[in-house]
């Protein structure tokens, strides 16, 4: 479309330039006719010629000056605007001359209102620098050159009409001049030279231009603006696209919410299609991965029961004393599976119960004083130090869940402790957030795994390594729900979790915000 | 004579394990696959007690629908649900329906003879009332440890067993917090903490639709339930 439109100039050009050229040959064929014309009228008048011709000199007398009278006159019946005739005799002497190529310039046609202003002010202006304008202040006499040698005087005089066009003397503007011989019988007594500049073929191009050109400009702006309506509405809905994708997914990777599918029939609309189908894709494959954990753990619960009833069938037959200890080494593994199997399910059950759950308000640092002075009581291994804030700080949800939560971060913080260090419990309130942190001395964690480790089967730190620092038997399970637990206890409470290692370096704190309930 | 046990159960290895447990305890023991081999047999002539599974098979809720239909021949035949499938609804599902427990596969041997055997004799206390009362009251609580039966301020309060022996738990020493883990041995289960948190929610809920003012049951962050005397 914009090729199209780019050859509109080209065309319109051509076509002026054509245009120009007709009216040239037209204004040549009418200075002809002119100098025809006025010939005719001087043909077999040798009489008016001679008069003047006998008077060479200047002293004129009053035939000669009534003979040039009467020829000035047919000459200004036969003149027109803006075109000069003049009669010369063999000798080529200036015998009557009529008219001016001098014109006064065309008016402008005056259009009113805005369009108007915007002709004046901004079009005219932008023209008159690409356009040259017909000069008005030419040097318009009559050259020596041209009387005494000039070629359609020449020719003119030998008795063959002719016409030339010739640059002012100033060379500012072009004039065509048409000679014609006057007939006296068979001889030529003298030639008529009609002139015309060229500037009203000009002027006329000029005006034509302008219109071509004003007509592109609007074509152009009308072009652009549609274009760019279309390019903006364009940006704006993949903007929205780009905005929506960007809002699907959360930084975690998670789906967070259903992709809407846009109903347009174009592109972006069958993108928008296309995109909604891969999110709700990845929902269906992130909650296949979730699920997978409580799915698996069903599965596996029936064989491990078929070993766990074996087992404990095999336990009241006779066996000998040394094959005792396969059967106790048989329960332990199939106790561990079960643990495994049950913490592998916990997730799944926590957020069946969430979805049940009554809220109601407590107090957060009753339940968490609560809890620590529990853990104090059951790890006597470990010691714990708890900083309440002076004020009550209520929340909304419930304490079960709370104490759920604690459990889990303690459990965390104890499982990667050093030994002998004490783990730090707190609770603060500022402003409308309260914050429960849970911070451990002992393994760091990798910076970049710290937004990770609330999702589901993800343990960063090294289980060996975990065992080591707590000193507890190897094989308990260990599979990364605990936090998972924690964010969606959180995530429930309206609150975020994170962790991040401890400013002195020295090991992690895990901190929970949850917004604390308006005052009732 | 000796008591009539069904075992309902699609995986026969499970199905043979526990019935040879059982027999070896002297019960006599019928094994059904499934709905259409145990239904017939039922209607012929009823156990003494039935263990089901939910799914059976093909048949994936066989087991609450075989139920139902048991409820309807007998009211009084106690039911025991022993299946893989440990979510909330279908604990609830399992109770609603009317069995009177509802355990987890990975219960052990000894547990699940416990349970049978508390069942039994609950029955039997209830067929022929006893001339010694043995009960444990506490305040307006009244537990009958013969028929394992509570009463809240002489209404009864319909708990089943895992349930009674929860309450029986803390009932026992009032004031004293008995964490998640004693109370599940007490209860002979093999369940997570989340699980015992839903049974005492559970057993809350029943107190509180015979008094609405019931309080009785205090939640110690941290540590456990205690049993506050009114």
């Amino acid at each position: 479309m914009s090729a199209a439109l780019a050859a509109i100039p080209f065309v319109g050009y051509g076509y002026v330039r054509e245009m120009e050229n007709i009216l040239r040959s037209a204004q040549e064929q009418r200075v002809i006719a002119t100098a025809r014309a006025v010939a005719t009228a001087l043909h077999d008048r040798p009489r008016l010629l001679e008069f003047s011709a006998a008077d060479d000199d200047s002293s004129r007398r009053p035939g000669a000056r009534a003979a040039t009278q009467e020829i000035e006159q047919i000459l200004v019946g036969l003149r027109r605007a803006s075109s000069r005739i003049f009669v010369i005799d063999q000798q080529r002497r200036l015998l009557a001359i009529a008219g001016s190529l001098r014109q006064d310039p065309p008016a402008e046609p005056e259009v009113a209102g805005a369009w108007g202003w915007v002709q004046a002010r901004l079009l005219r202006p932008l023209w008159a620098l690409l356009l040259e304008r017909p000069p008005e202040d030419f040097d318009d006499a009559i050259p020596e050159e041209l009387l005494s040698g000039g070629k359609e005087v020449d020719a003119a005089l030998s008795g063959v009409p002719a016409s030339r066009w010739r640059p002012t003397p100033d060379g500012r503007a072009v004039v065509l001049g048409a000679a014609h011989p006057i007939w006296s019988g068979t001889e030529v007594i003298g030639a008529v030279v009609a002139e015309e500049t060229t500037n009203s073929v000009l002027t006329l191009r000029n005006r034509v231009f302008e219109q071509l050109l004003t007509v592109t400009l609007a074509v152009f702006v009308l072009g652009a603006g549609t274009l760019f309506l279309f390019a903006t509405r364009l940006s704006r809905r993949l903007r929205r696209l780009r905005d929506q994708a960007e809002h699907a997914i959360d930084p975690r990777g998670r789906v967070r919410r259903a992709f809407r599918a846009s109903g347009d029939s174009d592109e972006i609309g069958d993108l928008s299609r296309s995109f909604a189908t891969a999110v709700d894709r990845l929902a269906e494959y992130n909650e296949y991965l979730e699920r997978m954990s409580d799915r698996l753990s069903h599965e596996l619960r029936t064989p491990i029961a078929v070993v766990s009833s074996s087992l404990d069938n095999l336990r009241t037959r006779a066996i000998p004393e040394d094959a005792q200890v396969y059967i106790a080494r048989a329960e332990d593994g199939v106790r561990r599976l079960n643990a495994i199997l049950t913490s592998m399910s916990e997730a799944t059950r926590l957020e069946q119960t969430l979805a049940t759950t009554e809220r109601e308000r407590f107090d957060l640092g009753r339940v968490v004083s609560g809890c620590v002075a529990g853990y104090t009581a059951a790890f006597p291994r470990h010691r714990f130090e708890l900083a309440l804030p002076e004020r009550r700080v209520e929340l909304d949800g419930a304490p079960d869940l709370i104490a759920q939560l604690l459990d889990k971060l303690v459990e965390n913080a104890m499982d990667f402790t050093t030994p002998g260090e004490p783990i730090e419990i707190a609770v603060a309130a500022d402003g409308a957030t309260a914050r429960v942190s849970v911070s451990n001395i002992g393994l760091l964690l990798p910076e970049a795994m710290a937004d990770r480790l609330f999702e589901s089967m993800v343990s960063v730190r090294s289980p060996a390594a975990k065992a080591e620092a707590s000193g507890k038997p190897k094989g308990e399970p260990h599979l990364g729900l605990g936090l998972f637990i924690v964010r969606l206890i959180a995530e429930f409470h309206r609150g975020t979790a994170r962790a991040r290692n401890r400013e002195d370096g020295r090991g992690v704190v895990v901190e929970v915000a949850f917004p604390i309930a308006p005052p009732a | 004579m000796s008591r009539r046990i069904a075992i309902v159960e699609d995986d026969a290895a499970i199905r043979e394990n526990v019935a040879d447990t059982l027999r070896r305890q002297g019960y006599e023991v019928a094994t059904h696959p499934d709905r259409s081999h145990a239904l017939p047999a039922f209607k012929s002539r009823l156990p003494d007690l039935a263990i089901v599974d939910i799914g059976l098979g093909a048949d994936v809720d066989g087991g609450f629908t075989l139920v139902r239909e048991l409820r309807a021949m007998s009211d009084q035949l106690p039911i025991i649900f022993l299946t893989a499938r440990d979510s909330d609804f279908d604990l609830v599902s399992g109770l609603r329906l009317g069995a009177d427990d509802y355990l987890t596969k990975n219960i052990s041997m000894p547990h699940l003879l416990a349970r049978i055997a508390a069942l039994f004799r609950r029955i039997d206390v209830l067929r022929s009332p006893p001339k010694v009362e043995e009960t444990v009251d506490r305040g307006p609580l009244r537990l009958d440890l013969k028929r394992m039966t509570a009463t809240w301020r002489g209404a009864p309060v319909d708990l089943t067993l895992t349930e009674f022996w929860m309450v029986h738990a803390l009932a026992k020493y009032p004031g004293h917090v008995k964490s998640r883990d004693s109370l599940m041995s007490d209860a002979n289960l093999v369940v997570d903490d989340a699980t015992v948190t839903s049974h005492i929610k559970r057993i809350r809920k029943k107190f509180l639709a015979a008094d609405a003012a019931f309080d009785a049951i205090d939640t110690v962050y941290g540590m456990g339930y205690r049993w506050v005397a009114g």
